[in-house]
């Protein structure tokens, strides 16, 4: 019986306008964002005496002080802050004391004074063609302004806690965000390590799947919702409800069916889209004398991606038999944008993000220090879809014997 | 005048109520992840362009919504009243309603010492709403379902983050650019496709 109700609702997926829809927005999208040849050049490796080897997140104290120090005297320097608060860029002016303050806290950092800090600056800066993008970004992102020797990392903490109440919410120094890691330039010796463990863990194909997944979460935060949506109100349109409602089949069987059926037609189209687009990287590896994982198309999004459409379905569903209306549509572009405004790294820093962020190809030892966070992300998420779904069976059953929804009850009096 | 007035109350009151209770608590909710206070010409343009914008789909899409059923479609279209005549009241309705949402965002940004330039941001501010908003009523009209209305305009919202010169004169977010001469553009064919949407609507049976 289940069975055939999964099968049912998969066939009627087949003939629903909106499924073609999201087909065709989800291999645009994916098509377009995924096309980069340079990303080649960094699947074949390092060469000796290349100019810039990539950069390596570290969290060397010392070095976190000194880019975090640096960073300060420039935006004292410009005497404008970079804040964002709730998601959203706003830049502080401080005033002429706070400045003042802020002045007198790098020279306590440092123990030197803030015309010697900048003699320094510029003598730094004077080494590079800043009239060279490449050259004036290598500058910035090796720019540090050491620290004194005897300061501790304490003391440094506070310093940056007195910055943070002057300047307010959302700015790089609050401990968070100066602590997600500073950045330091790769040797070739770092970067052929680096390499070598892509080789051997992610076997080309790895690499290029996280990549894949990062853009394909973007538009799976929100594009299932709008199956799970149009599934639910489908019996409203058909004037089918009470017919559903008098079968004998039970509220689980009917809400599971059509929801492990929308997720695995949600899904089917990503791993056939990340298999056609996994392909030429096959290649690739075979001719750089290695063997691919050619399971790597299905893998990564089942861990990745499956759990953000079991999400996003689940709500969907939820909200919409709860109400029988489409406000969910508002509550998921509401996340989606929360989420995409609130990001602080396109690689990593996973924490609860619905949509993880991965948009660098490589960096495997960096990934395999966080993947744990993944799991754990990844396993809660199931988690919420499974209680959710499970709710709407509730509240589908409930609608079943009293023949309405909450929201019907609620507003039904209204004309 | 008094019958399109009783079309237009008879539709705020029944139907689009909650869509302005969404659409009002979305303007609410802005004071958790925008910072009004203090900001640069770029910094108020991507509060607006990026924020408030989405408010003409969530006004502009559902104004076809009791049509979904054909039933009352087809009563509706059996009436005296041209059934264009009744999307029209709803059309002026929600955009006037549309503009009143953009002006509250403008005044918030004067009144806190942000920058705001009344006479080229609210004009153009407007007619990336009322694009968003139509291209949402549009697909709806023709497909007469609102979720696929929705699905599109928050697509056509979301290629404009990352793949903008795709949609040339047509693109979102040019205020954040610098570039305040597309309102009339995005009008114009806002107006076009609505018209165009009706005219197709009109013909199925």
């Amino acid at each position: 019986m289940f069975g055939a109700l999964f099968g049912k609702e998969c066939k009627q997926i087949l003939k629903s306008l909106v499924y073609y829809f999201y087909i065709l927005v989800l291999a645009l999208f994916l098509s377009t964002q995924l096309k980069n040849p340079d990303w080649i050049e960094e699947i074949e490796g390092p060469k000796p005496n290349q100019e810039h080897y990539g950069m390596k997140e570290t969290h060397d104290k010392n070095v976190i002080m000194g880019h975090t120090l640096a960073s300060l005297t420039e935006e004292i320097g410009r005497e404008s802050f970079s804040t964002y608060p709730y998601g959203f860029y706003k830049g502080v002016a401080p005033t002429k004391d706070e400045l003042a303050t802020m002045k007198k806290i790098i020279e306590s950092c440092t123990g030197k004074s803030w015309d010697r800090i900048l003699e320094e600056q510029e003598k730094y800066y004077e080494q590079f063609d800043m009239t060279d993008m490449s050259s004036s970004i290598m500058a910035s992102e090796n720019y540090q302004v050491k620290p004194r020797e005897d300061l501790t990392y304490a003391d440094f903490q506070k310093n940056m806690e007195r910055v943070t109440k002057i300047i307010g919410k959302g700015s790089y120094y609050e401990k968070e965000s100066y602590e997600s890691g500073a950045t330091v330039p790769m040797s070739y010796e770092e970067a052929l390590k680096e390499y070598e463990t892509m080789r051997k863990h992610d076997r080309v194909t790895g690499a290029y799947m996280r990549l894949f997944c990062d853009y394909a979460g973007i538009m799976l935060a929100f594009l299932p919702m709008f199956l799970g949506v149009t599934r639910c109100l489908r019996d409203q349109r058909a004037v089918a409800m009470q017919v559903i409602h008098a079968k004998s089949v039970s509220s689980a069987k009917i809400i599971l069916s059509r929801y492990l059926a929308n997720v695995f037609m949600a899904f089917l189209p990503v791993v056939l889209i990340g298999f056609i687009l996994q392909l030429p990287y096959c290649y690739y590896a075979h001719t750089l004398g290695f063997q691919p994982d050619y399971f790597a198309f299905l893998t990564y999004p089942i861990v990745w991606l499956l759990p953000e459409i079991m999400v996003v379905m689940s709500l969907a569903f939820l909200i919409t038999e709860m109400t029988d209306k489409i406000f969910v549509v508002f509550i998921q572009i509401f996340w989606m944008l929360a989420e995409e405004f609130t990001t602080v790294s396109l690689a990593g820093h996973f924490g609860m993000r619905l949509a993880l962020r991965w948009n660098t190809i490589g960096a495997t030892q960096d990934y395999l220090a966080q993947r744990q966070d993944l799991y754990w992300n990844r396993s809660i998420y199931t988690v919420i879809a499974v209680l959710l779904i499970a709710f709407c069976v509730v509240i589908y059953e409930k609608k079943r014997k009293e023949g309405e929804s909450l929201y019907a009850k609620i507003f039904k009096n209204r004309h | 005048m008094q019958k399109y007035s009783k079309i237009g109350i008879s539709y705020f009151k029944g139907q689009y109520l909650p869509h302005l209770a969404v659409t009002l608590l979305f303007c609410l909710l802005s004071v958790c992840f925008v910072s009004f206070r203090n900001l640069e010409l770029m910094q108020s343009a991507k509060i607006l362009e990026m924020y408030v914008s989405l408010a003409g789909i969530f006004l502009m899409t559902p104004l076809l919504m009791p049509e979904q059923n054909v039933e009352i479609w087809q009563l509706e279209k059996s009436k005296a009243t041209p059934m264009w005549q009744i999307y029209l009241v709803r059309l002026l309705l929600s955009s006037v309603l549309v503009a009143f949402v953009y002006t509250a965002f403008s005044l918030a940004l004067e009144i806190n010492d942000s920058a705001f330039l009344w006479d080229k941001m609210w004009i153009c501010g407007i007619s990336e709403l009322f694009l968003l908003g139509a291209i949402g009523f549009a697909v709806s009209a023709i497909t007469n379902q609102v979720v696929i209305g929705y699905m599109i305009a928050v697509i056509y919202y979301v290629a404009n983050i990352g793949g903008r010169k795709y949609f040339g004169g047509l693109a979102l977010f040019q205020m954040m650019e610098g570039k305040y001469d597309f309102a009339g553009r995005m009008f114009a064919v806002g107006i076009a496709v609505i018209v165009l949407s009706i005219l197709i609507r009109e013909r199925q049976k």
